[in-house]
């Protein structure tokens, strides 16, 4: 009897990545639009956003390594990143295989921001909406729990959750960013942050 | 004690605010959502922190050593 582990492990590790880069998008749509104000610290929301993806990271690298050794369906490790290779539904998992590519990009792209700047780092960010509705399509298209009713809860919440945070964002970002002030001056340059002095 | 000189590229800045979190005496997101610099030098290596967590890589800071400025 053939040993379901690697298959069950597979679809778990799928559905786990799923929920983390939910959990990611949602994060980092917290860090932009601030929807909590103060109470929740810019630093410490950016952090969970980048551990959240990492770990999202982990669970399809999980996925992938699983779905090649499991024996269900036949999937080289070539296949595991160059889109199509794959004999099961290849278009659906070379949907699920660009996300994968775009995210590991996006991903490090914030540790190369001060060399390919700022602005092209948050216009490679815009790719994160792409990756998310690719992953959508890739799991509810190509995994074979799509058909479970809580499996369609997990799609509906996580599709729900992050047009919703969407929504939010496009409709709280200030107007008067496109409009900004002048600098003030700041203090004077002998003076130090610390009251004691230097 | 090193003194750091601090550089915001305004026309990068996006607002997100890590800066005003992890030194609050050196910087502050204005109502227009653009951080500024509330010193120029300081001696708190937080600003290190707070510019190495900057999204956008908008905050340079520069060790000018421990010579007062003029």
């Amino acid at each position: 009897m053939r040993d379901p582990t690697f298959w069950i492990l597979a679809r778990a590790s799928g559905l786990t990545a799923y929920a983390l880069l939910t959990l990611s998008v949602l994060a980092g749509l917290v860090v932009k639009s601030k929807p909590f104000g103060p109470a929740v610290k810019q630093a410490a929301a950016t952090d969970l956003h980048r551990f959240l993806a990492l770990l999202g990271l982990g669970a399809i690298a999980l996925h992938g390594t699983a779905l090649v050794l499991d024996s269900t369906v036949k999937i080289s490790p070539a296949a595991l990143v160059v889109p199509g290779l794959s004999p099961y539904r290849p278009l659906w998992t070379a949907l699920g295989v660009l996300a994968a590519e775009l995210m590991v990009l996006v991903y490090l792209s914030f540790a190369l921001r001060r060399r390919i700047g700022g602005r092209n780092w948050r216009r490679l960010h815009w790719a994160t909406y792409a990756i998310f509705a690719l992953a959508t399509a890739h799991g509810l298209l190509s995994g074979t729990d799509s058909r479970q009713a809580w499996a369609g809860w997990l799609y509906v919440g996580a599709l729900g959750a992050v047009v919703t945070a969407t929504a939010w964002r496009a409709l709280s970002t200030p107007a008067a960013r496109t409009a900004r002030l002048p600098q003030p001056s700041p203090r004077p340059a002998t003076q130090t942050a610390n009251t004691g002095g230097s | 004690m090193s003194t750091y000189r601090i550089t915001i590229d305004r026309s990068v800045c996006s607002g997100f605010g890590s800066c005003a979190d992890l030194a609050p005496q050196a910087f502050a997101v204005g109502a227009d959502g653009i951080a500024t610099a509330l010193v120029v030098e300081t001696d708190d290596p937080a600003v290190l922190d707070a510019a190495a967590s900057c999204p956008m890589a908008a905050i340079t800071v520069e060790e000018v050593g421990k010579q007062e400025a003029a």
